[in-house]
């Protein structure tokens, strides 16, 4: 199992090192999170795009968030991602088959 | 190049963008860009009015098939189960079917499937469930925060994503099912599907704002599920011994 290669004590800091940025009061911590959420986002323009990449690049905090972040997303689409059953396309199929549309005209 | 607004009957969507990518990195963060004014498809000047039964059939089965296992995928996040999961597929497919005349060719083909998709759960599947669900979103959610809150900090980040590697399939999908429904699937559709706040808006029919009040909180509770799930694996080797 892939789980078993985790080093536990590593494991074990590696998830207190992931909500550091959770259980931080300040908010000035939550809003450059959101901020690097809203990069990742392409929700920003691009004047604040700049500002956040070379806010990246002086610092390590933000930077690690950022990559952290990163390994989230892409752990999520990997993990998410499914084949609907053969069947089920069949079944579609032979429903709208079965439809007739009046579509006013 | 003008765009026309649609009617909004049952599922039908406006003007939406154009596919965007779903890449996490930097240099895609671009990527998501709204683009009202995108170049009209082949099919743009199509007179869907005058179309016949089995053309429109043709349409249907070339351009919205494509994307039933995305569809069933996003509805495996929202039933839990496979068999649901096809029931709730078939049934968007046949609306979407039924309404594809009033879908307007150019504009997000695929959004607007995922707003099908999203309505025929809210109105079939939610109510059948009869779940706690709305009601008590603040309430887990504080009660999730307040334990993610008592974690304590340290350093060695680049662990982090060594650990996340090695989560199993399972869990991920566990840790995001525990986040409160409209959460995770304002979640799954910017981070799976790589829809921008807009086309979310849309699909779920809420304010903008809303979209990325409710990613905002989801991926902090995602992120501290992860780790609960991170020192769980971590711990019960170690015990295992």
């Amino acid at each position: 199992m892939m789980g078993e290669s985790i080093d536990p004590e590593k494991a074990a800091r590696a998830a207190e090192a992931m909500t550091d940025c959770l259980n931080c009061d300040d908010d000035e911590a939550q809003q450059r999170l959101e901020r690097i959420y809203e990069y990742l986002d392409g929700a920003l323009s691009y004047d604040d795009i700049r500002e956040v990449r070379s806010h990246l690049e002086g610092c390590p905090e933000c930077a690690s968030n950022y990559d952290l972040e990163c390994v989230i997303r892409d752990t999520v689409r990997r993990c998410c991602t499914e084949e609907a059953p053969e069947t089920l396309k069949v079944t579609i199929l032979q429903r709208i088959s079965t439809i007739r549309i009046d579509s006013g005209h | 190049m003008t765009v026309a607004t649609l009617e909004k009957p049952d599922g039908a969507l406006g003007p939406v963008d154009s596919d965007v990518m779903s890449e996490s990195k930097a240099d895609a963060a671009h990527a998501r860009t709204v683009e009202i004014d995108s170049e009209p498809p082949e099919n743009a000047e199509l007179d869907v009015g005058a179309e016949s039964d089995r053309a429109r059939r043709v349409r249907f089965e070339r351009d919205a098939m494509q994307y039933v296992d995305q569809l069933y995928s996003a509805a495996m996040r929202m039933t839990r189960n496979p068999q649901d999961a096809e029931d709730l597929v078939q049934e968007a497919y046949t609306k979407a079917y039924s309404a594809f005349h009033q879908y307007k060719p150019g504009t997000n083909l695929k959004a607007w499937l995922y707003r099908i998709l999203t309505n025929t759960y809210i109105n079939i599947y939610r109510k059948k469930q009869r779940q706690p669900h709305q009601a008590n979103t603040d309430t887990v959610e504080d009660w999730q925060m307040a334990q993610a809150a008592e974690h304590t900090s340290s350093g060695l980040r680049s662990a982090e994503a060594e650990a996340l590697d090695h989560l199993p399939d399972s869990d991920v999908k566990e840790a995001l099912q525990k986040i409160p429904e409209e959460f995770r699937l304002a979640v799954y559709f910017s981070d799976v599907e790589g829809f921008a706040y807009k086309e979310i808006a849309q699909i779920m029919d809420i304010p903008i704002g809303t979209v990325m009040s409710r990613l905002h909180r989801g991926r902090k509770l995602l992120r501290s599920l992860l780790a609960d799930y991170a020192r769980e694996r971590g711990f019960s080797r170690k015990e295992g011994k």
